[in-house]
């Protein structure tokens, strides 16, 4: 069984919410980053997001989107990702789902089937990339190559998918479903969206994997706003806020704070 | 007159061209992207919509634009027989009106509120903040902080035609972050905005909708040349950022296997990565960005990579997938010039034609200049003049002013601190 799902059956033993956390890989550099995984895993996180840098983040606000500049112009290359995650494992003896989140051309260049060999090999189980979505399948064939090396590449729905939509994504669906909270970029915000949990207990009713939401939660309060109807939180921006603000100190009393409530 | 008509090598209905184009968008964009293409579809076949259109074009843009022999430019190049098509005679001063044209429309027909560009050298970002005065609609215009700055005058027209200006400050502050920021933007404000993409590039349906709205440049060449010549041309010649003004040339005889088609791309100032915009010369390398798969410059690791040329319209990374298809099937050639050559072949057709071309337009100028000497007398070649070259007034009084420019700049600055 893929580490995903296994984690899964955990969180719902547990009957608790799961919690997913990112971090931009060699952001400020790779040991920091290095340092913030290990809190995160060592506070009880779930699955953990690990952010290859690219030149055009489509679907990142400035914070995250500064942060993959950073990363690149200090000399991050995506082979340093698949040594890290090596070590992670080997070294640092991290137990949890670690997946990659990139943008395609990064994969697309690298080679599909390539990248996702190696990914395997270093023990990543899932992939998120927010500019792939099935349409493109008939030509990139990711999704089948994905596969095929045992990584689960991760769906997504957006307030606005239809129905119908739901039901052809739910069909390849595995792990969980990304549900964008709301239409925008990633960025930490004030409020939630009042219909937001009318579109989940859409997508709920629409889709057999657990629903995992992300984009503007940033805070314990939203959490428990959507504890109803979502299975597992994406906070990506706040924590990446509160590690420059705080250092990795901060960042670990940001995880506590959203594992708190749970 | 037929707008919209197909060729071989048009997209499928999922937008791909051969292998490259189609939607590579995050599942918010994709709702609203295929409402934009039933809509689209059903305003080609509407006879409204195309009357509206027609009348839009003549009227308030200006064409048909007049085809017009260079006579002086054929005697000096001693090859073909050289027209020149004036699309910067259009209302805005470049071929950009006509995408924005129809576009505004659609949008209209959609009952947006908003519309939202991104611009380079600014010729898109005025003309879209220019339909949106004359339809009433609000106006965000994002542009690369570097572009911002060298195009200054179309900045400041925007904003008197009511448009918000937004530089952009991240990754290389050119046309492609600008691409971005205007994505992003639509992202979060799918209901009422909408996106009025700039050039035949981005996810389906913009790279087939963007073209059929400038094919009416090619369609008019075919026309006007039957009158004056009674013949089809030999030689078309455009230039390449995204790809609008060549496809809106190249598509009405795409079909016709004879004409030979010439894009000419931006060489920059050498061959180095950062120093042109050149995506099919050399080892051209297939990549996905900003929703579409095509050519792109990029690095070792797939990241995009930064682009120079003297013009800013064509400092871009990617190039339209359509251009992407055409160029694998061979079926346009594609050149490159640099900054130096496209300087002379702005004096020159200045020198002998008193017409100022737009730096961008001056590249297929230039392309012009290099082929047209190596053909036969009859053959006959047509050069897209897309805009005129009003807008690089600072950038080429720098270039070749001398310092005469220089203090009058200077004269004008104290003029305004007293
Ligand atoms: C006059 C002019 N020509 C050409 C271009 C390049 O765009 P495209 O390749 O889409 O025609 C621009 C872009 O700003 C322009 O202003």
């Amino acid at each position: 069984m893929n580490n995903i799902n296994k984690q899964y059956e955990k969180i719902k033993k547990e009957n608790r919410m799961g919690l997913m956390t990112h971090v931009v890989l060699g952001y400020p550099d790779l040991s920091t980053t290095r340092d913030a995984v290990l809190i995160m895993a060592e506070e009880g996180v779930d699955f953990i997001e690990l952010q290859i840098p690219f030149s055009d983040p489509f679907g990142d606000g400035p914070t995250i989107h500064n942060a993959n500049t950073k990363a690149l112009s200090s000399g991050f290359h995506v082979k340093d990702a698949f040594d890290f995650v090596s070590s992670l494992h080997e070294k640092d003896a991290v137990q949890i789902p670690l997946l990659f989140m990139t943008y395609y051309n990064v994969i697309f260049h690298y080679g599909i089937e390539e990248f996702c060999k190696k990914a395997e090999e270093v023990g990543i189980s899932g992939l998120i990339v927010p500019d792939y979505n099935f349409s493109a399948e008939a030509h990139d064939h990711f999704l089948e190559i994905a596969k095929k090396f045992n990584l689960i590449l991760i769906n997504f729905v957006a307030p606005d998918t239809s129905i119908k939509r739901m039901k052809k994504i739910d069909e390849d669906a595995e792990g969980f479903v990304y549900c964008f909270a709301r239409h925008g970029v990633t960025g930490a915000q004030k409020n939630i969206e009042a219909s937001l949990l009318s579109y989940l207990e859409k997508v709920k009713t629409n889709m057999s994997v657990p629903l995992a939401v992300g984009f503007g939660i940033s805070e314990a309060e939203h959490i428990l706003a959507i504890k109803v109807s979502a299975d597992i939180a994406i906070v990506g921006s706040a924590i990446l806020r509160s590690l420059e603000v705080g250092g990795v100190a901060g960042v670990r009393e940001k995880v506590r704070s959203l594992m708190e409530v749970l | 007159m037929n707008l919209f008509s197909k060729t071989q090598f048009d997209a499928d209905e999922k937008g791909y061209f051969g292998e490259f184009g189609g939607s590579y968008v995050p599942e918010l964009l994709v709702g609203v992207l295929g409402k934009l293409s039933l809509e689209y579809e059903e305003a080609k076949e509407d006879y409204k919509f195309i009357d509206e259109l027609q009348d839009l074009y003549q009227n308030y843009a200006g064409r048909p634009t007049p085809l017009y022999f260079a006579s002086r430019l054929t005697k000096e190049l001693g090859g073909a027989k050289i027209y020149l098509k004036m699309e910067g005679l259009l209302h805005t001063g470049a071929h950009k009106i006509n995408h924005c044209l129809g576009q505004a429309l659609l949008a209209k027909r959609m009952g947006k509120k908003r519309l939202i560009a991104e611009t380079g050298a600014g010729q898109h970002g005025l003309a879209t903040a220019t339909v949106a005065a004359k339809f009433g609609f609000e106006c965000t215009i994002y542009m690369g902080a570097v572009d911002y700055a060298r195009q200054r005058p179309n900045v400041f027209w925007m904003k008197q035609l009511g448009a918000k200006v937004i530089p952009v400050e991240y990754g290389t502050k050119r046309l492609k972050d600008a691409v971005m920021a205007a994505l992003q933007d639509w992202m979060s404000d799918v209901g009422d905005g909408y996106y009025l993409l700039g050039s035949a590039l981005g996810p389906h349906p913009y790279p087939s909708m963007v073209r059929d709205f400038q094919r009416i440049i090619g369609v008019e060449v075919g026309e006007q040349l039957q009158l004056q010549e009674g013949q089809k041309p030999n030689y078309l010649v455009a230039c390449v950022g995204g790809g609008s003004n060549a496809i809106g040339l190249f598509h009405n005889f795409l079909d016709d296997e004879n004409i030979k088609l010439i894009g000419v791309e931006a060489g920059g100032k050498g061959d180095k990565v950062g120093e042109n915009a050149a995506r099919l010369q050399g080892q051209p390398e297939v990549g996905v960005a900003e929703g579409y798969k095509s050519f792109f410059l990029q690095d070792s690791d797939g990241n995009i990579a930064p682009t120079h040329s003297i013009s800013a319209g064509l400092d871009y990374a990617g190039i339209g997938p359509q251009h992407a298809h055409l160029f694998q099937k061979e079926r346009v050639k594609y050149i490159s010039v640099t900054d130096e050559e496209v300087l002379q072949a702005f004096q020159k057709l200045a020198k002998t034609e008193g017409i100022f071309p737009a730096l961008e337009s001056a590249h297929a100028v230039a392309g012009a200049i290099r082929i047209a000497p190596n053909c036969q007398k009859d053959e006959i070649m047509v050069i897209n003049i897309s805009g005129r070259g009003d807008k690089d007034l600072f950038i080429i009084g720098e270039e070749l002013g001398g310092d005469s420019w220089k203090e009058y700049l200077e004269e004008r600055s104290k003029i305004i601190k007293e």
